[in-house]
């Protein structure tokens, strides 16, 4: 990160071969849509550039930071009025396609934690794991949500809290450790 | 049932930290949750270990590999502001001259603190360039709009770093409008030196103005403006 703060292209370029995919990923899940979620990937990376030396490493991994700001991105963009057809991911099923030669050590642990908050979030009751995606993912407030599903607002609170904490035990204390 | 089940109403202190680590608090919300963490270890610890969790989820989702066009364009768009900003870094150093006359000048009127109204320093001279001395609400700080032609630059000394987390992001404001977002996004050197060209259509602008906002900027400005210039 040194380098990118220091306007080195090359060593940005290696950060986005790191963290590209799992952005493009994670944009298309919340947008539904690849064209969107493209403009999303190259809008949060280039105020990555433009930001890099803002980057504080005590406050997390590298790929956390650029993953929020897609994240955010993502969100304000789905926000912004962009209709939302019904997610055409159903590419779900045919994900996991990175090419078996382009599979390093750290990208078999990263599977593996991929894996493990998978099962997590999976083992959730359904009305938890709703909660957590139509709020992560969807990028719906907790009173939307609560209007949505006829819910008072304090049990769409009180579900996803459970749900985290749920979680967060069955990851361990440090789910964020390879991401 | 679980015993972590049993309890699906909440109410009180730490009831609103799992939506708020999972971005589903209202803006006014937000406001309000992130004072009380700031008096509130509580709320801080829960925020600390859900965070883990929310940060986790992405790799939740099905990884997919990045299409080469998503590539090429942003490799592209980098290559391309690395140049500007290596042309740019050129014309920095001849104007860091500049802003040391500016802070010789805009020191004495920044002293007064909180903003004050701008002062055209010069108008016209051989170059055509125009200088408006814009307002500063750091104490020492001073900044000056350099106009040439259609274009301006923002060129400032003596600033105080963005606060942790953030960036200074450059807005335009038109009579009567909300400021409007730019892609400029600077920090400043350890001296407080910094410059930065202004982009986008000046044309019915009536401030330049500067925030503190979160990395990667704001569509709207979160805070107060630290800089303030009038241009008409």
């Amino acid at each position: 990160m040194q380098l990118v703060s220091d306007g080195e292209a090359r060593a940005f370029e290696i950060v986005f071969d790191r963290h590209g995919a799992a952005s493009f990923s994670l944009a298309y899940r919340v947008c539904g849509r690849r064209a969107m979620a493209e403009d999303v990937v190259q809008e949060a990376f280039l105020s990555l550039w433009r930001s890099g030396a803002r980057y504080d490493y005590t406050r997390g991994s590298v790929r956390s930071w650029v993953l929020t700001i897609v994240h955010n991105r993502a969100i304000d963009a789905l926000r912004r009025g962009a209709v939302r057809d019904s997610h055409d991911v159903a590419e779900e099923g045919a994900a996991e396609r990175v090419a078996a030669s382009e599979c390093t050590e750290s990208e078999v642990v990263r599977r593996d934690e991929a894996r493990n908050v998978r099962s997590a979030l999976g083992e959730l009751p359904p009305e938890q794991r709703q909660v957590i995606e139509l709020a992560y993912f969807g990028g719906f407030t907790h009173t939307q949500i609560a209007q949505t599903l006829e819910l008072p607002v304090g049990t769409v609170k009180g579900r996803m809290r459970l749900g985290l904490t749920k979680m967060r035990l069955a990851l361990g204390d440090s789910p964020e450790v390879a991401i | 049932m679980t015993p972590l089940d049993r309890t699906p109403e909440l109410g009180g202190c730490g009831a609103d930290a799992a939506a708020y680590v999972l971005g589903a608090l209202k803006d006014e919300e937000v406001e309000t949750f992130r004072r009380h963490l700031a008096t509130c270890a509580v709320c801080r610890d829960e925020v600390a270990a859900l965070q883990m969790v929310a940060d986790a989820l992405p790799l939740a989702v099905p990884q997919l590999p990045v299409p080469r066009r998503l590539r090429r364009r942003v490799m592209s768009g980098v290559r391309n502001e690395s140049k500007i900003a290596r042309a740019a870094a050129a014309r920095h150093r001849s104007r860091l001259t500049l802003a040391r006359r500016v802070a010789a000048v805009g020191g004495a009127l920044a002293v007064a603190a909180a903003i004050v109204g701008a002062v055209v320093l010069t108008s016209g001279g051989s170059s055509g360039a125009r200088l408006v001395q814009a307002s500063v609400a750091a104490p020492a700080g001073s900044a000056v709009v350099r106009l040439t032609g259609v274009h301006a630059e923002l060129i400032v000394a003596h600033m105080p770093q963005p606060p942790a987390g953030k960036i200074y992001e450059v807005w335009l404001e038109r009579d009567g409008r909300s400021p409007s977002p730019t892609s400029a996004l600077f920090g400043v050197t350890s001296t407080g030196a910094g410059a930065v060209d202004v982009p986008g259509d000046l044309h019915g602008v009536s401030e330049v103005l500067v925030t503190p906002e979160p990395l990667g900027g704001s569509l709207v400005p979160t805070h107060a403006p630290v800089i303030v210039a009038h241009l008409s």
